[in-house]
């Protein structure tokens, strides 16, 4: 067995949040347990410290040696902690109170650091016990019979004859975690550097719950002013779980840009709205089956937080007759579907649920520019030929102000080459006598 | 000391040393074009991967379609479209083998947000083609953009009017796109002049029949029945054409 405690230092106590003292270091030592359990499940709290039972996880970690560079020096706690390792829980909390007690062995350790003898001290003291060794020396009846059971039963946990059973640490469903900033912070960008740690406390609870998350909430607390809120907040989502903080620190950066802090903001809160259980990444046997760069997923969201949703947009095929309402182009939310397309059906017999034809131009206009008409014949910077048509088109007459009556033309223009246009035809029957005359003509689409 | 006949000529450096009077052998690698006459012109045999190939063309003609679409079928993959013209048409497209499914839109107006977003679309894993449509960009911006297509693989082709010819450009191949229609020429075809190419520049204008069968049939007919009547094609009899050509494969 080895065991670990932990106890974080007194500068940790301040940074953690506002309220009392106590709860202050109880938050401390909260965080610090968090951050415990990514290297074992087995964290307990005793009183002000942690106890860590590690044997289990030194195969994981590459020995005892790699495990306990790993905590001490590479992957060190944000604020300092105070730490001390035994062969029981008790040996090391011992040894956690004073730092002279780091290599004492068990037997030559004062009485005064087994919480179960302090009550006894006195009488120890004058018996001339001042060691745990002494202390274990006399008879088991009589230390029974004079100090109670649990003096006994606490030397032979200490001393491993029996098993050590905590309540242990379990992270809560929901993470929410608060951050003091050390300065005030008065603009927006800023708080990311707070939002940063947060975030790495997330990925911690993210780890060890195996879990991925779907929305987050970034919440900062301002100064109080006249006329302005004192609480603002901001709501990060993803359409995919995620456990990249990489990606959602960019995510609160890009939202965090566009924002403006009435006042200066003193503290941060993150919390988790929703999480979702995260599947285990294929790993592959071939080495280049796996390429690098982002997800696509990541892409999206990340051009949506800062262009804005209606600027990233992928087409959906409509059954309709009017070119302009064949395709709908709308915000590209799920990258699943775009690569399910490319995926899955490419090739011909994917596009034949979309109405296509050779005769349909490959970009269209937005909206139909009305064309300059010279001597009946339409103009687009020079005369334009008229290749092919008419084609007919009726469609929309159900609806009113939304009727399209027109023959299209493919055109070809000296300049801009081929051309999609269409003559608007006006409906009623005397109307069609003189269409001819005073016919309205479109471009609507260019063949490229 | 080197003996005085062995010249430099004569030495063989294998694949290391490109001699500029001769087509570079792609450093990276390619996608065929799709057009025979192109990829025998282009380093590599096709469009390279992991650099700029920059499309110029005169205000207000938009032909890419036309030169990029076989390459961009024949890569299966999301595409990237930053900023372009218009908007693209699915059924048009689909005609011609590009579902516009596999497209993502990306509108952004200014130069800046257009760069960034080409920028971060080259970072997708799963992105295999970026098209972003810069009128202004400048070339240090452009050598940034290089920078990042070369570390992630991937088509990348930026359209630029033809006014920018005359400027420097980091881009490894320069095209431009000529007037649609000169005499001389059959109609219609695509012109492409070779501008930058990591070889002998090309003096003669390439010419690409580009035009999708039911196009091209109808466009024919068109050239047959040049009398002096203006003599329409009847949209319908086309697709008759382009049924019976289908039938016929």
């Amino acid at each position: 067995m080895h065991w670990i405690a932990l106890r974080p230092g007194p500068e940790a106590a301040r940074t953690s949040s506002t309220g009392s003292v106590a709860d202050e270091g109880a938050d401390a030592l909260l965080a610090l347990g968090e951050w415990a359990l990514q290297y074992t499940p087995k964290v307990a709290r005793l009183d002000d410290a942690l106890l860590l039972e590690v044997s289990a996880s030194e195969r994981l970690w590459g020995g005892w040696r790699a495990l306990l560079r790993q905590i001490y020096t590479s992957n060190k706690p944000v604020a300092p902690v105070h730490y001390a390792r035994g062969a029981t829980s008790l040996i090391a909390y011992a040894r956690l109170q004073d730092k002279a007690l780091a290599r004492t062995s068990p037997d030559d350790l004062p009485l005064h650091t087994l919480a179960a003898a302090r009550p006894h001290l006195a009488t120890l003291h004058r018996l001339g016990c001042n060691h745990w060794g002494q202390l274990r020396a006399l008879p088991r009846g009589g230390v029974a019979r004079r100090f109670g059971a649990p003096l006994l039963a606490a030397l032979d946990r200490a001393y491993g004859l029996q098993p050590e059973l905590y309540p242990w640490l379990v992270l809560p469903d929901v993470f929410d975690a608060t951050l003091a900033l050390d300065a005030q912070v008065e603009t927006a960008p800023a708080l990311l550097f707070g939002a940063r740690r947060l975030l790495a406390a997330l990925q911690l609870w993210l780890q060890s719950r195996h879990r991925g998350v779907l929305a987050l909430e970034l919440c900062w607390t301002m100064d109080a002013r006249r006329n302005t809120a004192t609480q603002g907040q901001l709501l990060l989502r993803s359409a995919e779980p995620s456990a990249d903080m990489a990606h959602l620190l960019r995510l609160a950066g890009e939202q965090l840009a566009r924002v403006t802090l009435p006042a200066p903001v003193h503290a941060l809160r993150l919390r988790t709205l929703e999480t979702q259980k995260l599947a285990g990444e294929t790993a592959s046997l071939l080495p280049d089956a796996r390429r690098s760069g982002d997800s696509l997923q990541q892409l999206l969201e990340r051009l949506s937080a800062r262009l804005g949703a209606q600027q990233v947009l992928q087409m959906q095929p409509c059954d309709e007759h009017r070119p302009e309402k064949m395709q709908v182009w709308q915000p590209a939310v799920n990258a699943s579907q775009l690569i399910a397309t490319c995926e899955g059906r490419t090739g011909a017999r994917a596009l034949k649920d979309i109405n296509s034809s050779a005769l349909y131009p490959t970009w269209l206009l937005a909206t139909p520019r009305q064309l300059a008409v010279h001597q009946k014949h339409p103009h687009d910077l020079g005369p334009l030929t008229l290749v092919a048509g008419p084609q007919r088109l009726e469609a929309g007459w159900w609806v009113a102000d939304d009727c399209a009556l027109r023959d299209y033309f493919l055109a070809r223009s000296e300049r801009l080459g081929l051309l999609w246009i269409y003559r608007e035809r006006l409906s009623g029957q005397g109307a069609a006598a003189n269409a001819d005359a005073d016919a309205q003509w479109y471009l609507h689409g260019l063949f490229a | 000391m080197l003996p005085s006949s062995l010249s430099v000529a004569s030495l063989d450096f294998g694949a290391a040393v490109w001699r500029a009077d001769a087509l570079a052998c792609a450093a990276g690698a390619t996608v065929a074009s799709g057009h025979g006459a192109l990829d025998a012109e282009l380093p590599g045999g096709g469009w390279p991967l992991g650099a700029i190939s920059e499309i110029l063309q005169p205000p207000g003609v938009w032909q890419e379609w036309r030169l990029l679409l076989p390459a961009l079928t024949r890569t299966p993959g999301p595409v990237v479209l930053v900023g372009p013209p218009h908007a693209p048409f699915g059924p048009g497209l689909g005609a011609r083998g590009l579902d516009a499914r596999r497209l993502l839109w990306v509108g952004a107006a200014a130069p800046a947000a257009r760069l960034w977003a080409a920028e971060q679309a080259l970072r997708c894993a799963e992105v295999v083609a970026v098209l972003a449509w810069l009128p202004q960009v400048r070339t240090e911006q452009l050598r940034r953009l290089q920078l990042a297509a070369q570390t992630h693989s991937k088509l990348l082709f930026v359209m630029r009017p033809a006014a920018a010819q005359s400027e420097s450009s980091p881009a490894v191949l320069r095209l431009l796109l000529a007037r649609a229609l000169t005499a001389g020429v059959a109609p219609d075809a695509l012109r492409v002049q070779i501008l930058k190419r990591r070889g002998a520049p090309l003096a003669h204008t390439l010419v690409l029949p580009a035009r999708p069968a039911g196009l091209a049939v109808l466009l024919a007919l068109r050239g047959d029945s040049q009398g002096p009547g203006q003599q329409l094609v009847a949209m319908e009899e086309a697709g008759h054409a382009l049924d019976c050509l289908a039938a016929g494969a």
